[in-house]
C-alpha cells in the first residue's frame, strides 16, 4: 500500500474528541500536532501550496450527503456526493479542486461517523428511490484509507442500505483494507483510468495505469462489483491509439460482466483553474487542446473533438462488451446522440437508467 | 507614529551622504522628473525628505526619493531633511511614504506592485489583502495579490511597458511562466503596435499554447514568415495588422474550430440567402440552436423578406455542416 507523506498534523479545537480523529491519531504516532482554531490557516506558502502534506482534523458543519451539483445545459448522472473531506494526497494538474476549494491542507472531517444516522435515515425515508453515493468527487476515495480507516465503517454501513451503493472512487491500487473487509453488498471500486502517457505526466503520484487495473482485478476477483471512468479523457496527438491500448489493457485483465458502469467525460475548466495550474505546473501540454467555453462557462474541447473521442472509445467499449452503462458525464444530448447514437435526453432519465443498473447488476 | 515624526529633526545633509536607490521604503517607477525639476527651480522644495541614518552614517530615504533625485539633477550638493530618530521601525518608515505618496499622486502599476512587496516583509497577506490593497485601489484578493507581487521578478523593459500602460498587468503575469527571452520577445510584439489589452491577453496565450502544441519556441512562432510579413507590410495600418496577426494566430491556435467556421461559411454560401438575412451558429458550435438574423427598415420590408424566406429553397439543408469529419 502506498503511504504518502504527512509532515503534520493540525487538529481543529473540538475535533480531538471525535473517535475517528483518535483512530487516525493513533495511526500516526510520530508526527507534530498543531492545535489550530477552526478558521485558523497554518502558515503553507502562497497560492501554489495544497499544503498536501499536512493533514487537518476538523468537524464538518455542513451537508455530509449533497446531489452532485450537475451544470447548467448538460445531462448530469444524478449523484449523491458523501463529504468525507477535502483534498488528496496525490497531484493531478488537472484537478478541479485546485480552484474549487480554497482551503490547503488534507481536510478529514472527524464528525462523518457521529453523523451516519443522519445520512441512514435520509437513505431511509425514500425506500423507493436509489441513492448512488460517492466519496470520490472531492478526495480520492482510497488514497488515504489506510489513516482514516474510512471503508472500515462506510463498506458495513452501506452494506445494509438497500437502496443505496456506495462508490469508492481512486487512483490508487491501496486496497488492501477493502479486501480484508468481509462486505462487499452494495459496494462498487471504480478506477479513474487515463493512457500511461497521461497518467505519467499530468497524475502525479498517483499509481500506474497496469498497478490499477491489477487492483481492480484483485477487486472483482474477491467480489467487488467494478465501475471505471474515463475522466478527463485528453486529447493529444497520439490519443487515439493511447486510449485503445488503455482498453486493451483493461479487457485483459476485466470480466466485464460485472462492470456496473464505464463513464467518459473530457477535460473541462474553469477560467481560474487555468491560472492556477499554469502557476503550479508551469509548460503544462493540459491546455494544448481546442478548448472553448461551453454553455456553462466551464471550457470544453471543441464539440467535434468531443464528439470523436466518445465516439471511438465507446465504439471500442461495445467490441469488448455491448452491456457496460457507458455513459457521458455532464454532455449534452446532441453530443450523447452524436457519440453514442443514443441519448438518456435528460438528467431524470439518465439516473432512472444507471439506477436500473443498480438494480440488475448489485446483488442483494 | 505621529508621535515619532515629531520628534524628527531637520538637518542640512550632503546629497552624496543619501543612498539614492529605491531603497526599501521608496515606492517609484518609470517616472518623468521634469515637471519636478521646474517646480523645483522656481520654488525650491517645499516639503524636506524624510531620511533615516544608517550606521555606516550614510542615509536611506524614506520618503522625497523623487525631490532628491530632482535636486541632484539640477546639480545641488545639499538640502535641508527631517532625518527619523534611530527608534524609527522599518513598517512606520514604509507606511510614512505609503501616505506620502497616495496623498499627492496617483501610483503606477508597477508602483503598486512595490508597494505589495515591501509589505510582505511586514504583514501576512490576508492583512495585505484586507487593510492595504483597496486603499492603493486594487481588487482585494489572494490571486490579485499574487499577481502583482509576481510583477518584480519582471525585467525592466516588460514593468515599463505595464507602468505605461502599454502591456496589460494580466499579460505580464501570464508571462512569468515563460523564459525571459520569450516574454522580451512578446514584449516587444505588443509595444511595438497598439493593441488593446483583450487583443494581447489572447495573441499572447495563443502563442504560448503555439509553442507547446508545435514543439517550437515562442520566437519561431513569432517570427515564423506570417507575422514578420505583416509587420514588415506597407499596405496595412496598425489595427489591420494587429486584427490580421490575431487571425493568424487563432487559426494556428484552434485549426479544427477555424477550419468548422469555414466549412459553415461554405455551406452556407451555397444558398445565397437574400440581402440582410444571415444565419449564425451557435458560439463555437457547443449549444444546438442556430439564429436567423432579418436587418430590415420597415414592417413591409420585413414582411417581404419573410415571405422570399418561406419560398427559399436550400433553407431545410441548414445543417452541422462540420458533422461526419475527421479531426487530427
Ligand atoms: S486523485 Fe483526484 S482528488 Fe486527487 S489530485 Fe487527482 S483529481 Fe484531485
Amino acid at each position: 500500500m502506498k503511504q504518502f507523506n504527512i509532515s503534520r498534523i493540525l487538529i481543529e479545537e473540538g475535533a480531538e474528541h471525535d473517535p475517528l480523529a483518535k483512530k487516525i491519531l493513533r495511526r500516526l504516532p510520530n508526527i507534530p500536532i498543531e492545535t489550530v482554531g477552526p478558521d485558523e490557516l497554518a502558515p503553507s506558502g502562497d497560492i501554489k501550496g495544497m499544503d498536501k502534506e499536512s493533514l487537518r482534523l476538523m468537524r464538518f458543519n455542513g451537508e455530509f450527503l449533497k446531489p452532485c451539483p450537475g451544470t447548467r445545459g448538460y445531462i448530469c448522472c444524478g449523484y449523491q456526493i458523501l463529504n468525507v473531506g477535502t483534498n488528496c494526497p496525490m497531484d493531478c494538474s488537472y484537478c478541479f479542486l485546485q480552484s474549487y476549494i480554497n482551503q490547503p491542507s488534507l481536510r478529514i472531517f472527524s464528525n462523518l461517523e457521529d453523523n451516519l444516522t443522519v445520512i441512514g435515515e435520509i437513505i431511509d425515508s425514500s425506500p423507493d428511490r436509489i441513492f448512488r453515493i460517492g466519496t470520490g468527487e472531492f478526495t480520492d476515495s482510497l488514497s488515504l484509507d489506510y489513516i482514516t480507516g474510512w471503508t472500515d465503517f462506510l463498506l458495513p454501513f452501506f452494506s445494509r442500505k438497500k437502496n443505496s451503493i456506495l462508490e469508492l472512487k481512486t487512483k490508487t491500487s491501496s486496497i488492501e483494507r477493502i479486501i480484508k473487509s468481509r462486505h462487499r453488498k452494495r459496494i462498487v471500486i471504480a478506477w479513474s483510468l487515463n493512457t500511461p502517457r497521461i497518467i505519467a505526466h499530468q497524475e502525479h503520484k498517483t499509481a500506474s495505469l497496469k498497478s490499477r487495473i491489477l487492483a481492480a482485478q484483485k477487486c472483482q476477483k474477491a467480489g467487488f462489483v467494478l465501475s471505471f471512468h474515463f475522466d478527463p479523457l485528453i486529447h493529444y496527438p497520439g490519443w487515439g491509439k493511447e486510449y485503445q491500448e488503455t482498453l486493451e489493457l483493461l479487457e485483459r485483465y476485466i470480466d466485464p460482466e460485472s462492470v456496473i458502469w464505464i463513464s467518459l467525460g473530457s477535460f473541462r475548466y474553469l477560467p481560474d483553474l487555468k491560472w492556477i495550474i499554469n502557476r503550479r505546473f508551469p509548460g503544462t501540454s493540459i491546455f494544448n487542446g481546442e478548448f472553448v467555453p461551453g454553455l456553462d462557462g466551464k471550457f470544453r474541447y471543441f464539440k467535434p473533438i468531443r464528439v470523436e473521442m466518445y465516439s471511438k472509445l465507446s465504439q471500442r467499449l461495445k467490441k469488448w462488451h455491448d452491456d457496460l452503462g457507458v455513459y457521458l458525464c455532464m454532455e449534452s444530448d446532441d453530443i450523447w446522440r452524436q457519440s453514442l447514437g443514443w441519448s438518456p435526453e435528460s438528467s431524470a432519465d439518465l439516473c432512472s437508467y444507471l439506477d436500473s443498473r443498480v438494480r440488475n447488476l448489485v446483488p442483494d | 507614529m505621529e508621535r515619532e515624526l515629531l520628534k524628527s529633526k531637520a538637518s542640512k545633509v550632503e546629497i552624496s551622504d543619501i543612498d539614492l536607490a529605491p531603497g526599501p521604503f521608496s515606492m517609484s517607477f518609470h517616472f518623468n522628473l521634469e515637471p519636478l525639476k521646474a517646480s523645483i527651480n522656481r520654488f525650491g522644495v517645499l516639503n524636506p525628505p524624510y531620511l533615516l541614518k544608517n550606521s555606516d552614517s550614510r542615509f536611506t530615504v524614506v520618503a522625497g526619493y523623487r525631490r532628491l533625485l530632482a535636486v541632484r539633477e539640477l546639480g545641488w550638493t545639499d538640502i535641508l531633511c527631517q532625518i527619523a530618530p534611530d527608534t524609527f521601525r522599518p513598517f512606520k518608515a514604509l507606511l510614512l511614504n505609503l501616505s506620502d505618496n497616495i496623498t499627492h499622486r496617483q501610483l503606477n502599476t508597477i508602483e503598486k506592485a512595490m508597494v505589495l512587496k515591501r509589505l510582505t516583509r511586514f504583514l501576512k497577506r490576508e492583512e495585505i489583502i484586507a487593510d492595504f490593497m483597496p486603499i492603493i485601489g486594487i481588487r482585494a484578493n489572494k490571486q490579485t495579490l499574487e499577481l502583482f507581487l509576481g510583477l518584480e521578478e519582471l525585467e525592466e523593459a516588460i514593468r515599463a511597458s505595464v507602468a505605461m500602460e502599454r502591456l496589460s498587468l494580466r499579460v505580464a503575469g501570464l508571462m512569468r511562466s515563460i523564459a525571459r527571452d520569450d516574454r522580451l520577445r512578446i514584449n516587444d510584439l505588443l509595444t511595438s503596435i497598439k493593441w488593446s489589452f483583450n487583443q494581447q491577453w489572447e495573441a499572447t496565450q495563443w502563442i504560448i499554447e503555439i509553442a507547446s502544441r508545435e514543439g517550437c519556441s515562442i520566437k519561431d512562432v513569432i517570427d515564423g514568415g506570417e507575422i514578420t510579413e505583416v509587420l514588415n507590410s506597407q499596405r496595412m495600418n496598425n489595427p489591420q495588422k494587429v486584427r490580421s496577426i490575431v487571425k493568424t494566430l487563432r487559426a494556428r491556435r484552434f485549426p479544427t474550430l477555424v477550419e468548422t467556421e469555414k466549412l459553415f461559411r461554405k455551406g452556407l454560401s451555397h444558398l445565397s440567402l437574400p440581402l440582410g438575412v444571415k444565419i449564425i451558429p451557435p458560439p463555437f458550435f457547443e449549444g444546438v440552436g442556430y439564429r436567423l438574423e432579418i436587418v430590415f427598415t420597415k414592417g413591409q420590408e420585413l414582411k417581404g423578406k419573410l415571405a422570399e424566406l418561406s419560398r427559399f429553397s436550400g433553407l431545410e439543408g441548414v445543417t452541422d455542416f462540420w458533422k461526419g469529419k475527421e479531426h487530427r
